[in-house]
């Protein structure tokens, strides 16, 4: 009997995928498989996206707890959003306090003009960067990439894979892009509704923090 | 007087930034003296409250006032011959700005809805972790951890080659009358009884040595014991 590519591979790949605790990449997955089965196997990356989208149609169907999300340069197995406030429960990692907004928009500047030096940086945010960028360091957000032939030699920034894994990028091209000055400025209007959003939710933020600090500030008088 | 957060924003521009959207100013326009007033009010707030972070905006605030300034003076013209507006590097600064603050707020729904998601081995990594206060003190490293590097030090100490010089006196010569006077007691005499009691490696050596040299000398034979890993050494009477 002959199998069609399709059913022999979609096992081994899930199975590859699953035994990975890292995103496994496309070309890993291929590079086994043709290690086992002779260099002659026709197997290509669009091969494995179709096995992928075949599994997922297939956890989907079943109301499996978990799919197959492209991520960091691979593959990796995540549990379904439904379940976040369970599996958050076990885990400490989940009830890490998020990034802050200097840390996001250091993140942001550093992922599209990498790799950037610490002054480019500061120009364009306007204001001191040494703590954000110790932080960010620290979490393995950033690395140091090397440093530029410029005068004084200063350390080029540039985004890790740790980072792609944080926001759930496959690779750096599925950034969101940038608009253009001249686009920002065009639509006001669409700017206005998402700062909107954006600001009711920081307001609300504020608020509690306040509320906070003002029962704090009470006990204290 | 309208009451501001001060971590609300990140910096100078950001809160440029504020005031334009929230007085819904004109960014290529932008009424620099109202602005500027405003700025300073909240400059002279925050140098009453936090030192390090007004640097940046007190910079800012002198740039506000010389472009100011500036906007008094005839204008300024370049290369093609058109009017320099002292407003364009700050206008360009806020709009560069502003570009990479709307790319972070995407990247904030990127972050909430990735912190749903959880991954294979992510107990397993979490387990390493300390609280998250201690985070910046204790990078993934746990109480084993320490107990672990401690009885591994503690191990080490043992380990380390303690070289003592400890005179041992005794020559061969010594060792050889020590033999032949065993042996006039016995006839035969098993090398391990021999050296048996011998604390030190060096007296073991000298006594071997010592065997070899009398047997050289032709004064002892050496023969094969019945035990294991021994040998039997008798005395040569040849005078």
């Amino acid at each position: 009997m002959v199998l069609t590519m399709d059913n022999t591979y979609t096992s081994v790949i899930e199975a590859l995928i699953f035994s990975s605790d890292e995103p496994i990449s496309e070309m890993e997955i291929i590079r086994v498989i043709k290690g086992i089965d002779g260099e002659e196997i026709e197997l290509t990356s669009d091969d494995i996206q179709n096995s992928v989208e075949e599994l997922n149609k297939k956890y989907e169907s079943n109301n499996n707890s978990f799919k197959i999300i492209k991520i960091a340069n691979g593959y990796s197995f995540a549990t379904s959003e439904s379940n976040a406030k369970y599996v958050g429960y076990l885990s400490s990692e989940k009830t890490k306090r998020r990034l802050s907004q200097a840390a996001l928009e250091t993140l942001a500047i550093i992922a599209y003009k990498q790799p950037v030096t610490k002054p480019e940086l500061e120009q364009i945010r306007g204001v001191n960067s040494d703590y954000i960028l110790n932080t960010l360091l620290e979490k393995n957000l950033i690395t140091i990439t090397g440093r530029a032939e410029t005068i004084g030699r200063p350390l080029l920034y540039g985004t890790t894979i740790e980072f792609l894994k944080y926001f759930g990028l496959y690779n750096l091209s599925d950034l969101p892009k940038p608009r253009e000055i001249e686009e920002i400025m065009k639509d006001e209007d669409f700017i206005e509704q998402k700062n909107k959003i954006m600001m009711n939710l920081i307001e609300d933020n504020i608020e509690n923090e306040l509320k906070v600090s003002e029962s704090n500030n009470d006990e204290t008088e | 007087m309208y009451k501001i957060k001060l971590d609300q924003f990140e910096g100078p521009l950001d809160l440029l930034l504020f005031f334009i959207k929230r007085d819904e100013l004109n960014i290529y326009d932008i009424p620099i003296s109202r602005i500027t007033k405003e700025f300073l009010e909240y400059v002279n707030l925050i140098k009453l409250m936090d030192l390090e972070v007004a640097g940046d905006f007190i910079l800012m605030a002198s740039t506000l006032m010389h472009i100011k300034v500036r906007m008094l003076l005839p204008r300024e013209i370049d290369e093609q011959g058109e009017e320099i507006d002292p407003r364009a590097d700050l206008i360009r600064a806020l709009l560069e700005y502003k570009k990479y603050k709307e790319v972070a707020e995407d990247l904030t729904f990127f972050e909430s809805h990735q912190r749903k998601l959880s991954y294979r081995g992510n107990y397993s990594e979490d387990a390493a972790q300390a609280p998250p206060e201690y985070d910046v003190l204790l990078k993934n490293i746990s109480i084993y951890d320490l107990a672990k590097a401690f009885k591994k030090a503690i191990e080490g100490i043992k380990d380390v080659p303690v070289h003592e010089i400890k005179k041992i006196n005794i020559s061969i010569e010594e060792m050889i009358i020590y033999i032949l006077d065993r042996l006039k007691q016995m006839s035969e005499l098993h090398f391990l009884s021999l050296v048996h009691g011998m604390k030190e490696k060096i007296r073991v050596v000298l006594t071997f040595i010592a065997i070899l040299e009398l047997v050289k000398m032709q004064r002892i034979g050496i023969k094969e014991s019945t035990t294991f890993n021994d040998f039997v050494i008798y005395g040569v009477n040849n005078g």
